[in-house]
């Protein structure tokens, strides 16, 4: 019976309405390697945040080694010898500084003395990159070293503060095959010095590679613990991705004539090129984990992004838009993921919101726009999307996340679409929320095809007519949304055989 | 930076007939000219002023027909410095340093001093007794453009007055303006304003304005310094109150010479110095003192008096007429020798 | 809505509003001869040009951009008006044109070099000022210009600035009183209607103000970003030069000047204009209130006998007060400038 380094008992983490972290418990036990799944959103960042020190919890309690823990700055967890290695890998170094400077910054921002010992500075940076293979010299700036050795330069400066627990979020997602090799040597020899680790990743090789155990989060709750050995590898992706049997009942409608055509599309270099057709009044739901390429190919098809090879065909018509505007013209929409970022206009009110994309529809003589006309198209579209509000004039963010959803999809559907693209729509919204979004997606899709892009099954469960998996860049499986093996299709989304249970490797 | 044009504030000269001075007879080492470097050493160049200047000084280097080289560090201090240096290790005979800041003119005048070199500065106190300061008189100026305002306008009068504090130059020539207003009574000034936002004319125009609505009796406005008075002609016409006022000022150019010759202009007079002149002077006393004699710790240049009707009468339209048909005005009577020839006109 | 929270919606919305009222009042009070329609007409002119400039800038504002050549672009108008009239003796149809032509064209650099050759808004811009405020100076090597100028070549320039020209800074148009309202003053009012009008109800300011909240967002739902942000910088380059000609006009020569403090004053009106109304965002009728502010300060200042740098004092006391205003009270606080 290993020791456990932290305990994690019943943590609460809500922003505002929205609850993220629902009574967490978690162990970290030392000298092993626990891996934490996740899909996007389920609280896995905002766990790491309080874990290390960034943010607090509303409720609950953390022992390290025992003692109650209670980070209320970053540098207190340090201090505590919880140390982080960050996914955006420049977040952890300093690149212009050199790579001494970095190792040793921490030591340099805690401030002993007024002038830095360049030499003495160096001697024990070099230590420290020794520690964990780092070849480098040390007077390079870090901005000249590949993403592996900036990598390896913030891990050894987490190093450098004799952590207890190493926390490190999808480490591998910019390193090459080697180089993430190296990083899963330096890993178990921390686990033999009886270092807790929780390794946050996807890839189900990195998975295999070093966990002891595997943790599932999903929607702010542990959804899976899995620990016993050998690891049931399937039955994590299931938790991670969940899956309740859906009370929507899906009519698969008569297909219509071919919308969009792919053929021998290519979305990356190394990615297999596949073919997908798309048909009027069909409801196709494309399902991949983060960075499986769905992004990709939703930014292909809306002009943002160019394919490698192969062509594309709108209505029989060749189609290569070259921007979000010219795929616009060609009747191709689409409601971007990450609605924040990509969709909603802050300084706008719902209506202004929900006209952004057809302002011409609205305006008249020397393009004024008729204030008459948004706000009949707004009135329409709060009540067809069912957005709960005051007004149109209220501003966006006084909405839940549901409702700006509403408002982002809706507002595309103002228009008739040849194709319409929905890149993760129910992306942070709640449950009715995403019923009512995706009730609204299948009651106007007659005449249009649409294109749902999806990371949880039970999401495309609920509103596809048809359902692709997509791996890797390139498409894996097309099935009818009838009678669907659950588990077929949850391997094929983890990229692992069914049922195959592997040992874990060298330990 | 517009105070620049104000430090350059001129003086004016007194009738003189240039004498046709022969140089064969010219001291050690102007009877072999050609061998004589001299080295001038610029802060500030950009300007009407300053190309005038390097007009006059060019002008009296070939009249001598020694070498002259032109360093031009354009407001940098420090590389004003070195270009002293640089002058010093090139082994020039002489150097006019134009302009600069004490603290760091200071060591490297000292610096060509012990070289062996000899140095005029203009418009910059060097504090050294070995280089003579070549100066335009701002006390002379002020003093010339108030007694033609006492003369036109007797000696009581409301008065306005444009000064911002800080400005060497407009210091002294406020010390003037104290002066006349403790020795006549009857001048009242009832405001005071000045910017130095740029455009200048621009920015007190819109002062001057407000100052002219604030206070209509003023009869005089005393602006020492042509972009002031540029400004405040702008707003007295625009507030309709050109025919009450009239403007004396200090410097002169060819625009400033149409804005006085305006039908109704409330320009009346201003004093100057002619750039041309004292780029001149600072050759000869230079000059003076690489044949050892002495120029005098001291060279001023004296300013002319230009007023509204002179212009007219004399249908001058700009800067090179003014020198016709204002002789004082071409030439300064200062830092003269027999074996200094004078250049052309 | 408590009543608290009422008030404090009101002060936010009409505190720059009664400020300026009260101020009125005061000046009307202490500084005689300020209340009088000549004085109100003063106030007008001397913040038209900043007031036209001040107009540009802010539909850089409202694109998230920022365009720091704008005074430079003034004093450049000013400089190639007066040589094209003084020194090509041309008319001043041909004048005024090649002027706003220029200040089209340093707006499309600047925006090409903004959007295409991904050069920061500030340092590109701030770039184009040192650029054109040496540029302004190689013909003349450095002179002004005026009639009777002698060129770098030796010859005089014999040219006028014609009277046509020079009516759009100096001409007054009979209002109620004879010959009351320069034309300077009509063209700021003029200017900053079209441009309210513009970034207010037509789609394309609508679209401006999209870009300016989330740029990434508006790409993605159709707006050509790129173009429109480009656009913006036309604007400002265009109703820079304008006052660069208005400036030309009033001085009646061609001055080298910087046009630094054109730019911060017109910038400052711009920054104000974010309080007023409680807009928390650039926005021209604020703009225009907040060039109006800025002048009724000087005005009544001057009248006082206030020097010029407790003038500049106020004029930042304001500036910082309204960004209070903006960022801290406005629910649009979280928006950057």
């Amino acid at each position: 019976m290993t020791q456990n380094a932290l305990e994690i008992r019943n943590m609460n983490k809500a922003f505002g309405a929205n609850s993220v972290l629902r009574g967490i418990d978690l162990d970290l036990p030392a000298g092993q390697i626990t891996v934490l799944m996740g899909a996007n959103g389920a609280g896995k960042s905002t766990l790491v945040k309080i874990m290390c020190g960034v943010q607090a919890a509303d409720r609950g309690s953390m022992l390290l080694d025992g003692q109650a823990y209670a980070p209320d700055t970053p540098h207190a967890a340090l201090r505590a010898g919880i140390v982080t290695v960050h996914q955006s890998i420049n977040d952890g170094v300093v690149t212009d500084l050199d790579v001494a400077s970095n190792l040793m910054l921490d030591r340099i921002a805690a401030g002993s003395g007024l002038f830095l010992r360049g030499a003495k500075l160096r001697a024990e940076a070099r230590e420290i990159a020794k520690a964990v293979g780092l070849v480098a010299t040390m007077t390079q700036p870090v901005a000249l070293l590949s993403l592996a050795d900036r990598q390896l330069v913030a891990i050894a400066r987490a190093l450098s503060h004799d952590p207890k627990i190493l926390i490190l979020d999808e480490p591998t997602s910019s390193l090459s095959d080697a180089e993430a090799q190296r990083l899963f040597t330096l890993l178990e020899g921390l686990r033999a010095k009886g270092v807790a680790i929780l390794y946050i990743s996807h890839r189900m090789s990195d998975i295999r590679r070093l966990a002891d155990s595997i943790l599932c989060m999903r929607d702010g709750v542990i959804s899976g613990s899995f620990t016993q050995v050998p690891l049931d590898y399937s039955g994590a992706v299931r938790a991670m991705l969940g899956h309740e049997m859906t009370e929507v009942d899906i009519t698969i409608p008569a297909r219509g004539a071919p919308v969009l055509e792919l053929s021998d599309l290519r979305l990356r270099a190394q990615s297999r090129p596949f073919d997908l057709t798309l048909h009027a009044n069909e409801v196709v739901a494309v399902v991949g984990l983060v960075g499986s390429g769905k992004a990709q190919l939703a930014n292909t098809l809306y002009g943002v992004a160019r394919p490698v090879s192969g062509t594309m065909r709108l209505d029989g018509q060749s189609y290569t838009p070259k921007s979000p505007a010219q795929a616009i013209a060609s009747k191709v929409f689409m409601a971007a993921r990450d609605r924040r970022s990509n969709a909603v206009i802050p300084d706008f009110d719902i209506g202004r919101n929900f006209t952004l994309p057809f302002t011409r529809r609205h305006s008249g003589f020397a393009d004024l726009i008729s204030r008459k006309s948004e706000k009949t198209l707004a009135a329409r579209m709060i009540s067809e999307m069912g957005v709960k509000c005051q007004s149109h004039t209220d501003p966006i963010l006084s909405l839940s996340g549901g409702n700006q959803q509403k408002v982002m999809v809706g507002r595309w559907m103002a228009e008739e679409a040849r194709l319409l693209i929905l890149d993760e729509p129910f992306q942070g919204v709640d449950i009715q929320a995403r019923r009512d979004i995706g009730a609204r997606i299948r009651a106007q899709s007659a005449g249009r095809a649409t294109l749902v892009l999806v990371t949880e099954l039970d999401e495309a469960l609920e509103v596809a007519d048809r359902i692709v998996v997509i791996c890797e860049g390139s498409l894996k499986s097309d099935r009818p949304n009838r009678e669907i093996d659950v588990a077929s299709i949850m391997a094929e989304v983890a990229d692992s055989p069914t049922e195959a249970v592997i040992e874990r490797q060298g330990a | 930076m517009i105070s620049r044009r104000i430090l350059m504030m001129t003086a004016g000269a007194f009738a003189f007939t240039p004498s046709l001075a022969l140089a064969q007879d010219a001291p050690a080492p102007f009877d072999n000219p050609g061998d004589v470097t001299v080295a001038l050493v610029r802060y500030l160049s950009t300007g009407d002023f300053f190309q005038s200047y390097l007009a006059g000084v060019e002008a009296q280097a070939a009249a001598l027909g020694v070498n002259l080289r032109v360093f031009d560090s354009r407001q940098d201090a420090a590389l004003q410095a070195d270009m002293v240096d640089q002058a010093i290790a090139l082994g020039v005979d002489g150097i006019i340093i134009q302009h600069g800041l004490t603290e760091s003119m200071q060591d490297a005048a000292q610096r060509a001093v012990d070289a062996g070199i000899k140095v005029v500065a203009f418009d910059v106190n060097v504090e050294n007794a070995a280089v003579p300061q070549i100066e335009q008189s701002d006390r002379d100026l002020a003093r010339l453009a108030l007694e033609q305002a006492i003369t036109d306008n007797g000696e009581a009068f409301m008065a306005g007055y444009v000064y911002v504090p800080g400005i060497a130059p407009l210091d002294r020539r406020d010390e003037t303006w104290r002066e006349f207003k403790a020795r006549y009574e009857g001048i009242n000034e009832v405001s005071q304003f000045g910017t130095l936002d740029n455009p200048i004319a621009n920015s007190v125009a819109n002062q001057a304005r407000a100052v002219f609505s604030a206070n209509p009796g003023i009869e005089v406005v005393f602006a020492p310094y042509n972009e002031f008075a540029k400004g405040v002609m702008i707003a007295a016409q625009e507030a309709g109150v050109a025919d009450n006022i009239n403007i004396y000022s200090a410097d002169i150019s060819t625009a400033d010479i149409a804005m006085m010759r305006e039908p109704n202009s409330p320009w009346a007079a201003t004093a100057a110095t002619n750039p041309a002149v004292v780029g001149e002077v600072s050759v000869r006393a230079l000059a003076l003192l690489l044949a050892g004699e002495d120029p005098g710790e001291q060279v001023v240049v004296p300013p002319t008096l230009i007023t509204r009707d002179m212009l007219n009468d004399g249908n001058i339209t700009n800067m090179e007429e003014l020198g016709e048909k204002i002789p004082a005005f071409l030439h300064a009577d200062v830092a003269l020798a027999d074996w200094i020839a004078l250049p052309s006109r | 809505m408590s009543v608290q929270t009422r008030l404090i919606d009101l002060a936010i919305r009409f505190g720059f509003l009664l400020l300026m009222a009260g101020l009125l009042v005061f000046f009307s009070i202490s500084a005689p001869g300020f209340l009088s329609p000549h004085s109100a007409v003063f106030v007008f002119q001397s913040v038209a040009i900043t007031g036209i400039l001040a107009l540009g800038v802010t539909a850089t504002l409202v694109v998230g951009g920022f365009d720091l050549s704008i005074g430079a672009v003034a004093t450049s108008a000013l400089m190639l008006s007066a040589y094209v009239m003084v020194v090509w003796e041309l008319s001043a149809g041909v004048a005024i044109a090649l002027c706003l032509l220029m200040g089209a064209g340093v707006g499309l650099v600047n925006g090409l070099l903004i959007v295409k050759a991904r050069v920061p808004d500030l340092l590109a811009t701030l770039g184009m000022m040192f650029l054109l405020i040496g540029l302004q100076r190689i013909p003349t090597e450095g002179r002004s210009i005026s009639t009777g100028m002698t060129l770098p070549d030796g010859t005089v320039a014999r040219g006028t600035f014609s009277e046509l020209f020079l009516m759009l800074g100096r001409h007054r148009i009979d209002f109620f009183i004879e010959r009351l309202i320069p034309l300077s003053v009509i063209f700021l009012l003029v200017v900053a209607l079209l441009v309210w009008v513009f970034l207010e109800f037509t789609r394309h300011g609508r679209l401006m103000y999209a870009i300016g909240s989330n740029a990434q967002a508006a790409q993605l739902a159709g707006v050509k970003v790129e173009r429109y942000k480009i656009a913006a910088y036309m604007i400002s380059g265009t109703l820079a030069s304008f006052g660069g000609v208005l400036l030309a006009a009033r001085l009646g020569r061609g001055d080298v000047a910087s046009g630094t403090n054109l730019l911060l004053d017109a910038v400052a009106a711009a920054l104000i204009g974010f309080a007023v109304l409680g807009a928390g965002k650039p926005n021209a009728f604020g703009t225009a209130i907040g060039a109006l502010f800025v002048g009724v300060l000087l005005q009544g200042m001057t009248m006082m006998n206030a020097p010029y740098y407790t003038q500049d004092f106020i004029k930042g006391a304001v500036l910082v007060v309204a960004l209070v205003f903006t960022f801290a009270f406005t629910a649009r606080g979280s928006r950057g400038a």
